[in-house]
């Protein structure tokens, strides 16, 4: 018994100091995680990962039409993932 | 040039009949001779047949000569000859990518045929197959879709099966219950001189992957288990940015893209103010209008990626196949 609370006691913290240290979060977590944000800004109608100009991994945010407001309160990028602003339209059930 | 052409088009007009009539003979014509798959320069009277067959095969009434007074032919494979039918025309078979629809809708697509314990079903939206959830099970399916002139009982193809429920955005909640509770916790609220006030809604609408629904053909012989313009499935595939797509649809026939986004989520609007969250979708250029929604999505190698439902003049969002294989128990 005392051997596992010693081990847990050991490995805890390292578990800890792995996510602090961690692999920088996936694109797809960045994306989960500012999404909610996004969405609550006028005109955003979708949030996706697509690719920038460059040719990089990027946050796509969609708006149904231009909205210099919206547009200005998103950053250029979230954790290192450029973020990318493009008027999709109104989209509609076909 | 000009004189061997009136020559052998003399010599066609006199014998057109006795090659059509010939086994697998479909159209004659006038050609450049083709040997070994080349194009040479003899010209010659061309008839395509369904099926090329050894002459060892073949009587001697059906052989098609190598000469005709004195002109060569040549026999060229170019399989049964059809109309083009526009994809909103009745179709007995039904292939995938043509017209369908609830009683109650304009028209939809049907996207292909789906295996559901082991009889082949029709897979579509629920907006096309299921009117949006206001439906019900056994409803009348008309292929082609009403906006296209089906009607009932003529038109009367299958019956809706199965449908994923759309879960709408939160709207407020007309449950006169809840109502009374609220007010009696808003008077309290007012008592103690507190600035927070309830309000009722229904619980909040769950994110969605699918619009999907299948219904069940009356007759298993109206079953044409390939997709208008395509051919045949050759299975299923996980969509990937960047992957070339193509669909077969009501409105816009085959068009192709590409799909530019994924793990998408994106607000979508229904008719009647109505508004749908999906998640965990694929998104690609300009490839449909209304009346695709229902459209296979297929990749180059015809595997199914797909099941197209939504877009702006710029874009296209379609659900993964593998959400809606799932969601309704289905498989090809």
């Amino acid at each position: 018994m005392r051997v596992i609370v010693w081990i847990l006691a050991l490995i805890i913290p390292l578990m800890a100091l792995g996510d602090d240290l961690g692999m920088s979060p996936s694109i797809q977590e960045v994306k989960k995680q500012h999404e909610p944000r996004f969405f609550n800004l006028p005109n955003v109608v979708s949030v996706g990962i697509g690719l920038d100009p460059n040719g990089n991994q990027a946050i796509i945010v969609g708006l149904d039409r231009p909205n210099p407001e919206t547009e200005s309160k998103l950053p250029a990028s979230v954790e290192g993932y450029p973020v990318v602003v493009k008027i999709v339209g109104a989209i509609k059930a076909q | 040039m000009a004189d061997e052409f009136n020559q052998i088009r003399g010599t066609l007009s006199t014998n057109r009949q006795q090659l059509l009539k010939r086994l697998n003979v479909v159209a004659t014509g006038i050609g450049y001779k083709q040997t070994d798959g080349t194009k040479t320069s003899t010209v010659c009277i061309v008839c395509s047949v369904k099926k090329k067959v050894k002459a060892e095969q073949l009587s001697a009434q059906d052989l098609v000569p190598t000469a005709v007074a004195g002109m060569p032919t040549d026999v060229v494979e170019t399989g049964v000859i059809r109309a083009f039918q526009a994809p909103t025309g009745r179709f007995r078979p039904a292939p995938g990518g043509v017209s369908i629809g609830h009683v109650a809708i304009t028209a939809g697509t049907l996207g292909c045929w789906v295996n559901k314990n082991g009889r082949k079903v029709i897979l579509s939206n629920n907006h096309v197959l299921a009117n949006s959830n206001d439906a019900e099970i056994g409803d009348a399916i008309l292929q082609p879709g009403p906006f296209d002139g089906g009607s009932f009982p003529q038109d009367h193809l299958a019956n809706l099966t199965q449908f994923v429920p759309i879960s709408f955005e939160e709207e407020p909640s007309e449950c006169s219950f809840a109502n009374a509770v609220i007010s009696i916790f808003n008077l309290g609220c007012k008592v103690i001189n507190s600035n927070t006030r309830y309000r009722v809604a229904k619980v909040q609408a769950a994110d969605n992957l699918v619009d999907a629904a299948i219904a069940t053909p009356l007759n298993a012989a109206d079953v044409q288990d390939e997709i208008l313009n395509i051919g045949p499935l050759q299975g299923t595939a996980q969509g990937e940015l960047g992957m070339a797509i193509k669909k077969s649809g009501r409105t816009t026939g085959f068009t192709t893209g590409e799909i530019q986004q994924i793990d998408v989520t994106a607000d979508v609007q229904y008719g009647g103010g109505r508004i749908a969250r999906f998640t965990d979708q694929l998104l690609a250029g300009a490839m449909s209008q209304g009346g695709d929604s229902g459209s296979a999505v297929l990749n180059d190698n015809n595997r199914l990626v797909g099941l197209l439902f939504a877009g702006s003049d710029t874009t296209t969002i379609i659900n993964r196949i593998e959400h809606v294989f799932s969601a309704l128990g289905v498989s090809l």
